[in-house]
C-alpha cells in the first residue's frame, strides 16, 4: 500500500465478506425451502428470504467494487484519495441503510414494507432485484454520487492510466443506469424493457469494465507485464463486451411484447457474448505465462485465473446455453435461469471481489505483499471448496433444468409448474447439501485471515522467473 | 519498395485493386440486370470470396506471414462460404 | 532485399487481429443467419430485395475498395519513412470512407421515406440491421484511421517504428473485406 488513503478501502472489504455471508445463509434457507415448502412459514416466506439473497449479493458486490476502486484508484493515480472522510462517511450511511433495508425485508410483510415508506408518494418498490423501498433508492444515488465525484476527482488530480479510465466508465455506467430503477411505467412491456436496462446494462455491460480493470490491475501488480501490453488487451475486451453486450440485451426481450426483431438481435448478438469472456481467460493465462516476477501472493493469482475461467463458463458458456431465441422459447424462466446466474454471478462477479480482496488485504494490514504460507493454504481451500461447491450446484441445477422443460413444456403430455417441481426434488436436495459445502468453503476462507496471522510473510526463494 | 518499383510499373497492390474493381463492376451487372439463378448466384459470390483473399493477401498483407495467421482470412472465407453455399444452393 | 525468413506474426498489434478475429466471427455468424433464414423465406427476400438500390451498393463498394487501396499506400508511405505522404493518403481513405456514410445514409432516408423499418418484414429487419451493423463499423474504422492520421502529421510515426499505422490499416480492410461479402449476398445473389 502506498497511500494513507487507501486504507479506507479495508471497511468495505469487510463489511462485503460480512453481508457475503448473509447471503449464503439466506441461499440456504430458500434452498431449503425449495425442499420443504412451508420452511420458516410464515414469519420468513420464500419471495421475502429470496429479496434478500439477491439483494444481498448485490450490495455485497458494490462494496466489494467501492472497496476495490478505493485501494486501486489512487495507486494508479499515484496520489491520495481527495476526500477520505467522505468515503468513510458514506460507508457508514450505506451500510446503516442497506442493514435496515434488509431488516425490513426480513420483519415486515413487504406490503407494509411499501406503505412504511410511503411507495405510494414514487411507485417503485416490487421489481425483482429492485424491490428495496424508493427512500433507499434515493440513498443509493446519493452514496454513488459522492462515491464518483470521490474518485473522479481523485483521478482529475493525479496520473490518467487506461485501467483507471476504464475503471470509471464502468462505475458512471453503473450509477447512470441504476436511475432507470426509478422509472415504473405501468405499461408491463415498457416496464419490463426498462428494467432490463438496470439489470442486464450492469451485469452484461458495466460491471464487466468494472472485472477488466480490476483483473488488469492485479495482473499488472502480480506478473509485472507491461502495463501497455495488458491495456491494450483491456480494449479490445471491452469494445467486444459493449458490442456483443449492448445490443444482447435482446436476449431478455424475447417473449414480453416487443417487436420480433430482438429475437433476431438478441439471438445474434447474444450468441456472441461469451467472446469477450474468452478473450479474458486467454489475457489472464497469457499474463501469468508471461510474468517477469513469481508474485508471493498465490492465493491472489489463484483468484484471478478462476476469475477468468470461472466467468467464461458461467457467463459465457451457460448463458450461451439458452440465449438462442429458439431454445429459450422452451427454457424461460426455468432452473436453467438459475443455474447459469449462480455460475456467472460467482465466476465473474463474485471472485474478481475476492481476487482484489485477496490482493489488497494483506497490504492494507501492513503486510509487505502477502500472508503467510499457512493462511495462503487457507485461502486456497476455501477457494476451491468454494468454487467446485458452485460447480455442482450448477450442474445440479442444469440437470433440474433439463428436466423441467422436458416434464413441463417439451413433452406429449406437459405437467403442470408444481407437479414438475415435485419430480426434480431430488436435484433440490443435492443443491443444498453441496450449498452447505460452499458455507464450509466461506468458513474456512474467512478463517483464512485469522491463522497465520502472526507468521512470516510467504515468500518466493528459489523459484525467481529469470527475465528474458 | 523501391526495388520494387523499379522492376515493375505498377506495384502489386495496384494490380489488386485493378481486380477487385473489375470484379465489382461484372457483380454489379448481375445485380441491376435482376440475373439469378445457380449460375450467377454462385458466379458473384465466388467473385467475393475471390476479393476477400485478394484483400486478406495483398492488402491485409497476410500473404508475406508464415504460419497460421497467413491463413485466418482463407478459413473465415471457407467457413463462411461453406455456409452460405449450402443455405443458397437449393433455393437460388 | 534478400531473402528473409517471414515474419510469424501479421502486420499491425497483435490485439489488433484477435479483435478482427472476433468481429470476423459476427459477421458470419450475422451472413450465414441471413442465408438460412432467406432460405425459409425465399419468395420475400427476392422480392424485397429489388427496392435496394445497386447502384448505391456499387458507389459504396467502389469506395471501400479504394479506400482501402489508399491506406496500402499510406501503410507503403509511412515505410518509406514518408510521413506527410502517409498522411495525406489516409485523408484520401477518410475522404472515401466518409462517401460510404453519405451514400448509405442516402439509402436509408429512402427506405425510411417509404415507411420501411425493422417490423416491416424479416428481409427489412436483415438488411437495415446488417448493413447497420456494418455502418457503425466503418464509422469506429474512420475514428481509428482519424487518429492515425493525426499521429502521421504529427510525425509520430517512422520507417522503423509504424506499428500503429499497421494496427489501423488492419482495421480498416477488415471493415472492407466484410462489406465484400456483403454486397452480393444482400444486394445481388437471388
Amino acid at each position: 500500500m502506498k497511500y494513507q488513503s487507501q486504507q479506507v478501502a479495508k471497511l468495505y472489504f469487510i463489511a462485503a465478506i460480512g453481508l457475503f455471508v448473509g447471503q449464503i445463509l439466506f441461499g440456504l434457507i430458500i434452498g431449503a425451502q425449495y425442499i420443504w415448502g412451508d420452511f420458516l412459514f410464515p414469519q420468513l416466506p420464500f419471495n421475502q428470504a429470496r429479496a434478500v439473497h439477491t439483494n444481498l449479493l448485490i450490495v455485497w458486490l458494490i462494496f466489494g467494487f467501492m472497496g476495490a476502486a478505493y485501494y486501486l484508484v489512487p495507486e494508479e493515480a499515484e496520489t491520495d484519495l481527495v476526500m477520505p472522510w467522505l468515503a468513510r462517511l458514506m460507508f457508514w450511511i450505506f451500510l446503516a441503510a442497506g442493514a435496515a433495508t434488509i431488516l425490513g425485508y426480513i420483519f415486515l410483510p413487504y406490503a407494509d414494507l411499501a406503505k412504511l415508506t410511503h411507495n405510494e408518494l414514487w411507485p417503485t418498490m416490487g421489481r425483482e432485484f429492485l424491490e428495496q423501498p424508493t427512500i433507499t433508492k434515493l440513498g443509493i444515488v446519493v452514496v454513488a454520487l459522492a462515491f464518483l465525484a470521490n474518485i473522479g476527482l481523485t483521478i482529475l488530480k493525479g496520473r490518467k492510466t487506461v485501467i483507471n479510465l476504464v475503471l470509471m466508465m464502468g462505475l458512471t455506467g453503473l450509477a447512470v443506469f441504476f436511475l432507470f430503477s426509478f422509472f415504473n411505467p405501468t405499461n408491463l412491456v415498457w416496464d419490463k424493457y426498462y428494467w432490463w436496462w438496470v439489470v442486464h446494462l450492469w451485469v452484461e455491460g458495466v460491471w464487466e469494465l468494472i472485472l477488466g480493470s480490476i483483473l488488469a490491475f492485479i495482473l499488472i501488480k502480480t506478473t509485472g507485464v507491461d502495463r501497455e501490453v495488458i491495456e491494450k488487451w483491456l480494449y479490445v475486451i471491452i469494445a467486444m463486451t459493449l458490442i456483443t453486450g449492448i445490443v444482447g440485451t435482446g436476449h431478455h426481450y424475447y417473449w414480453i411484447g416487443t417487436p420480433e426483431f430482438w429475437q433476431w438481435w438478441g439471438s445474434i448478438f447474444s450468441a456472441m457474448e461469451p467472446i469477450p469472456f474468452f478473450m479474458m481467460t486467454v489475457f489472464a493465462f497469457n499474463m501469468v505465462n508471461k510474468r517477469r516476477r513469481n508474485h508471493p501472493n498465490k492465493a491472489a493469482v489463484l483468484w484471478a485465473l478462476g476469475t477468468a475461467v470461472m466467468a467464461f463458463l458461467g457467463a459465457g458458456v451457460w448463458g450461451f446455453l439458452h440465449t438462442l431465441a429458439p431454445v429459450n422459447y422452451y427454457t424461460h424462466g426455468t432452473q436453467i435461469t438459475a443455474a447459469h446466474g449462480h455460475m456467472a454471478f460467482y465466476g465473474a462477479y463474485v471472485m474478481i471481489n475476492l481476487a482484489m480482496i485477496s490482493y489488497a488485504m494483506p497490504l492494507l494490514r501492513g503486510r509487505e505483499a502477502a500472508n503467510s504460507n499457512r493462511s495462503q493454504v487457507w485461502e486456497m481451500w476455501g477457494f476451491w471448496l468454494m468454487t467446485i461447491s458452485i460447480v455442482f450446484i450448477t450442474l445440479f441445477l442444469t440437470a433440474a433444468g433439463i428436466l423441467q422443460v422436458y416434464l413441463q413444456r417439451f413433452s406429449d403430455n406437459p405437467m403442470p409448474f408444481m407437479e414438475a417441481q415435485s419430480k426434480i426434488v431430488l436435484f433440490y436436495d443435492l443443491r443444498e447439501l453441496t450449498g452447505l459445502v460452499f458455507l464450509i468453503g466461506l468458513v474456512v476462507y474467512i478463517a483464512s485471515f485469522f491463522v497465520g496471522a502472526k507468521e512470516a510473510e510467504a515468500k518466493t526463494d528459489g523459484e525467481e522467473v529469470v527475465t528474458a | 519498395m523501391n526495388e520494387t518499383r523499379a522492376r515493375h510499373l505498377f506495384r502489386p497492390c495496384t494490380w489488386v485493386y485493378v481486380v477487385l474493381l473489375s470484379l465489382t463492376f461484372i457483380t454489379w451487372l448481375v445485380g441491376v440486370n435482376h440475373f439469378s439463378g445457380r449460375f450467377f448466384a454462385f458466379l458473384v459470390f465466388g467473385f467475393a470470396l475471390l476479393k476477400g483473399q485478394l484483400i486478406g493477401d495483398y492488402f491485409m498483407g497476410l500473404k508475406q506471414v508464415a504460419g497460421p495467421w497467413r491463413w485466418v482470412v482463407f478459413t473465415w472465407l471457407l467457413l463462411v462460404g461453406i455456409l452460405i453455399s449450402s443455405a443458397f444452393w437449393q433455393t437460388v | 532485399m534478400s531473402e528473409t525468413k517471414k515474419p510469424r506474426w501479421p502486420p499491425g498489434d497483435l490485439v489488433i487481429w484477435i479483435f478482427i478475429m472476433a468481429e470476423l466471427l459476427v459477421f458470419g455468424v450475422f451472413f450465414a443467419t441471413y442465408a438460412f433464414t432467406r432460405a425459409h423465406h425465399v419468395a420475400q427476400f427476392d422480392t424485397y430485395q429489388l427496392t435496394l438500390n445497386r447502384n448505391a451498393a456499387l458507389i459504396n463498394t467502389l469506395a471501400l475498395i479504394t479506400s482501402s487501396y489508399f491506406v496500402v499506400r499510406a501503410v507503403a508511405a509511412i515505410r518509406a519513412d514518408n510521413s506527410q505522404a502517409c498522411f495525406r493518403w489516409l485523408l484520401a481513405a477518410l475522404a472515401m470512407g466518409l462517401l460510404f456514410l453519405v451514400v448509405k445514409g442516402a439509402e436509408y432516408h429512402h427506405h425510411f421515406s417509404m415507411g420501411v423499418n425493422l417490423g416491416t418484414n424479416t428481409f427489412y429487419m436483415f438488411y437495415l440491421s446488417l448493413t447497420f451493423f456494418h455502418f457503425l463499423h466503418v464509422v469506429l474504422g474512420m475514428i481509428i484511421l482519424l487518429a492515425v492520421a493525426l499521429k502521421a502529421h504529427r510525425g509520430g510515426y517512422s520507417a522503423a517504428e509504424h506499428t500503429g499505422v499497421e494496427t489501423g490499416a488492419s482495421y480498416w480492410h477488415m471493415v472492407d473485406l466484410v462489406w465484400m461479402i456483403l454486397f452480393p449476398l444482400v444486394y445481388v445473389m437471388r
